[in-house]
C-alpha cells in the first residue's frame, strides 16, 4: 500500500498506554494501577476475541482489542455491574468490548491526521484479514493477570 | 483493610518533615487511597508492605509526600467561589476604580484555579488586567502549571465545553490554554509557612482546602502572613470546610448567597 | 427531572443512566437518534439529553441539529458524552446547539461537575 506523504503514521506507544491506562482507571476499575505494560513475551490469547473500530481518512486506521473469551467475560461484567458467577451472552459481550474498542478508537481518531469517520465496533472470533496493511503498533498488556492486547493497523 | 499505626506515623512524620502538613489520628483513610495506586504499581500487596519497602529507599519519599499533599484539581472547582468572584468581588473592585487585579492562588498544584480565575475575569470584564501569582511547594505541579497543557481526562473535570473552545487549542493527546491567558498566571514556588510570595500586595487570595491539613497555631500563622500580604480592602477565599472564625479574629466574613468570602478588618 | 441517555451501547447507558439516577433523574434510554426524538415525543417532561455522537439510524449530531428545530424543546438541555474529542467536533456540536460536551471516558464527577455548572444538580462543595 502507499501511505500519502500527508499522512503521519501513529507509531508512538505512549499515548496508546496512556488511552488505555485512563478508559480502565475511569469506567473499568474506578481506580488506577490494574492496567499494566505485559512483560515478558508476547503472550497467547486463549479462545481469543477481536474487537475494533476504522478511523477513515486519507488512510484507514484500524483500532484492535485482542482478548481471550474469558477475560472479554471479566470486563463485561465489571462493565455491566455484574455478579462474579452471572453467565455473560454474546449481545452483552459484543457490547461491553465494543465500546471498549470504540472509546479507545474515539481517543486514537484524535491523534490521527484528517480523521474522518468513526465506524462502529465489530467483534470476531478470527482475527479479521487485514492483506496489504501495516501494522504500526501491537502491544499487550495485563489485567487482573491475564492479558489483553491493542494493536493499530493502517489498511491499504 | 487498616494501616498499621507504624505505618501511619512514618508516613505522618514524612509528610510533616516536607510539607509541615500535619496528618493526624484518623487520616489514615487518606493515606490508604492515596498510597494504594503506588502499592499496586509497584506490585506491594498492600499499602503496609509498599511503605516498608519506602522506608529505606528515599528516592520514593517524594513520591510518598506528594501523593498525600497535591490535591485533586478540577477547573472551577465548587463553582460558588468563582460566583462570588464574578457577581461580587470583582464588581466591586472595579466599582472603587481597579483596572488591575493583583490575585493570588496559593498551594495552586497544576495551575486550574489560577486559570480558572483568568478565564472568568477576562470573559466577563475585558477591560480589566490580572496578573496572577499561583505558588505551590512541588516544583512538577509549577512545571505542569507553567506549560497550561491538560489531558484530555484533566480538561473533562469541570471546564464548560463554551470555554474549552475559547481558549484551548488541542495539540495530539493534549490541550494547551492559549498565550493571552498563560500569560496572565506567574508561577512561583513557595511554602506557606515561609515568606509570602513577590506579585502583592493581592486584591484577592484563594487559599482553599488547605488549612484544613494544620494545626490551630499553624492555620493562625498562616493567616496572618496571607494578611500582611494583602491590600487592606482585599478579598480572600477559603475551601466550604474552612474558616477564620475561632482561628484569628482579625477577618470579617462576609456571607454571599450559599458561600462566604473574608476581608481583612480594620486596624488589625 | 427526567434525562434521555441516548447511546447505542448499553452498557453507557446503564453506566451514565447510573450516574444521573444517583443524581436525583429519572432516567428514560434511548438505542440512537431516531429512538431518541420519539422518546422526546413521548415524554414532555425531559430536561436533560445526554447524547453520544456515532449511532446507527441517526447519529447524535443529527439528533441535536433536529432538537434544534423544535421551539417546544428550546430549554432542553443537551450534553455529549462521545468519543470523539477533536476540537472540530466540539465546536460544530456547540455550534448545533449543544450547551456541554464530555468526552469518554468519564468519571462520575465529570458528569456531576459538568451538571452542577449547568444548574441542573446542587453543588456540593468538595474537601
Amino acid at each position: 500500500m502507499t501511505i500519502p506523504d500527508t499522512w503521519e503514521p501513529l507509531t508512538d506507544l505512549d499515548p496508546i498506554l496512556t488511552i488505555a491506562q485512563d478508559l480502565f482507571t475511569t469506567m473499568v476499575d474506578g481506580e488506577p494501577g490494574h492496567l499494566y505494560p505485559w512483560m515478558g513475551e508476547e503472550p497467547t490469547l486463549d479462545d481469543a476475541r477481536y474487537t475494533w473500530v476504522d478511523v477513515s481518512g486519507p488512510v484507514v486506521t484500524r483500532v484492535m482489542l485482542m482478548a481471550g473469551r474469558e477475560t472479554g467475560e471479566h470486563l463485561t461484567r465489571a462493565l455491566l455491574a455484574m455478579g462474579e458467577d452471572e453467565s455473560v451472552n454474546d449481545a452483552d459481550f459484543a457490547d461491553a468490548v465494543g465500546e471498549l474498542a470504540n472509546v479507545v478508537g474515539g481517543n486514537v481518531k484524535s491523534l490521527v491526521t484528517n480523521p474522518g469517520t468513526l465506524t462502529l465496533p465489530v467483534v470476531t472470533h478470527e482475527a479479521p484479514d487485514m492483506a496489504g496493511g501495516t501494522k504500526l503498533i501491537e502491544t499487550y498488556f495485563g489485567w487482573k493477570g491475564a492479558p489483553l492486547g491493542v494493536a493499530l493497523w493502517a489498511l491499504a | 483493610m487498616t494501616l498499621t499505626a507504624d505505618t501511619f506515623d512514618f508516613v505522618a512524620t514524612l509528610v510533616r518533615q516536607k510539607s509541615a502538613i500535619q496528618l493526624e489520628r484518623g487520616k489514615e483513610y487518606l493515606v490508604e487511597s492515596r498510597l494504594a495506586p503506588l502499592a499496586r504499581s509497584a506490585g506491594a500487596v498492600d499499602v503496609d508492605a509498599f511503605v516498608r519497602g519506602v522506608r529505606g529507599d528515599i528516592t520514593k519519599h517524594d513520591l510518598v509526600v506528594e501523593a498525600l499533599t497535591t490535591n485533586e484539581t478540577s477547573w472551577f472547582r465548587d463553582i460558588n467561589p468563582f460566583t462570588v468572584l464574578r457577581t461580587t468581588v470583582v464588581p466591586d473592585m472595579v466599582g472603587k476604580g481597579r483596572r488591575e487585579l493583583k490575585i493570588w492562588s496559593a498551594a495552586c498544584s497544576s495551575g486550574q484555579e489560577a486559570y480558572s480565575i483568568a478565564m472568568i475575569i477576562a470573559d466577563n470584564f475585558p477591560g480589566i488586567r490580572t496578573q496572577i501569582t499561583a505558588t505551590d511547594l512541588a516544583e512538577n505541579m509549577l512545571a505542569k502549571g507553567r506549560s497550561g497543557e491538560y489531558s484530555q481526562l484533566e480538561i473533562n473535570r469541570g471546564l464548560p465545553a463554551p470555554m474549552l473552545v475559547k481558549h484551548f487549542e488541542r495539540t495530539g493527546p493534549t490541550f494547551r490554554i492559549n498565550q493571552q491567558i498563560r500569560n496572565s498566571v506567574t508561577f512561583r514556588k513557595n511554602n506557606l509557612l515561609d515568606q509570602p510570595p513577590m506579585g502583592g500586595p493581592f486584591d484577592i487570595v484563594f487559599l482553599r482546602n488547605v488549612l484544613i491539613y494544620f494545626d490551630v497555631a499553624t492555620k493562625r500563622d498562616v493567616l496572618k502572613r496571607v494578611r500582611g500580604a494583602m491590600a487592606p480592602d482585599g478579598y480572600l477565599f477559603l475551601g466550604a470546610a474552612e474558616t477564620t472564625i475561632g482561628v484569628d479574629e482579625a477577618w470579617e466574613r462576609i456571607q454571599v448567597g450559599n458561600s462566604s468570602v473574608y476581608k481583612p478588618r480594620e486596624g488589625k | 427531572m427526567k434525562a434521555l441517555v441516548i447511546d447505542d451501547s448499553r452498557v453507557m447507558r446503564k453506566i451514565v443512566g447510573g450516574i444521573l439516577v444517583d443524581a436525583g433523574f429519572e432516567v428514560v434510554e434511548a438505542e440512537n437518534g431516531q429512538d431518541a426524538l420519539d422518546r422526546m415525543a413521548e415524554h414532555d417532561d425531559i430536561g436533560l439529553c445526554c447524547i453520544d455522537w456515532n449511532m446507527p439510524i441517526m447519529t447524535g449530531f443529527e439528533f441535536v441539529v433536529e432538537v434544534r428545530k423544535h421551539a417546544e424543546w428550546r430549554d432542553v438541555t443537551l450534553m455529549m458524552v462521545t468519543t470523539e474529542g477533536e476540537q472540530d467536533q466540539i465546536v460544530r456540536a456547540l455550534a448545533a446547539g449543544a450547551h456541554e460536551y464530555v468526552i469518554k471516558p468519564f468519571t462520575p464527577e465529570v458528569i456531576l461537575d459538568k451538571l452542577q455548572f449547568l444548574g441542573l444538580v446542587e453543588i456540593e462543595e468538595t474537601v
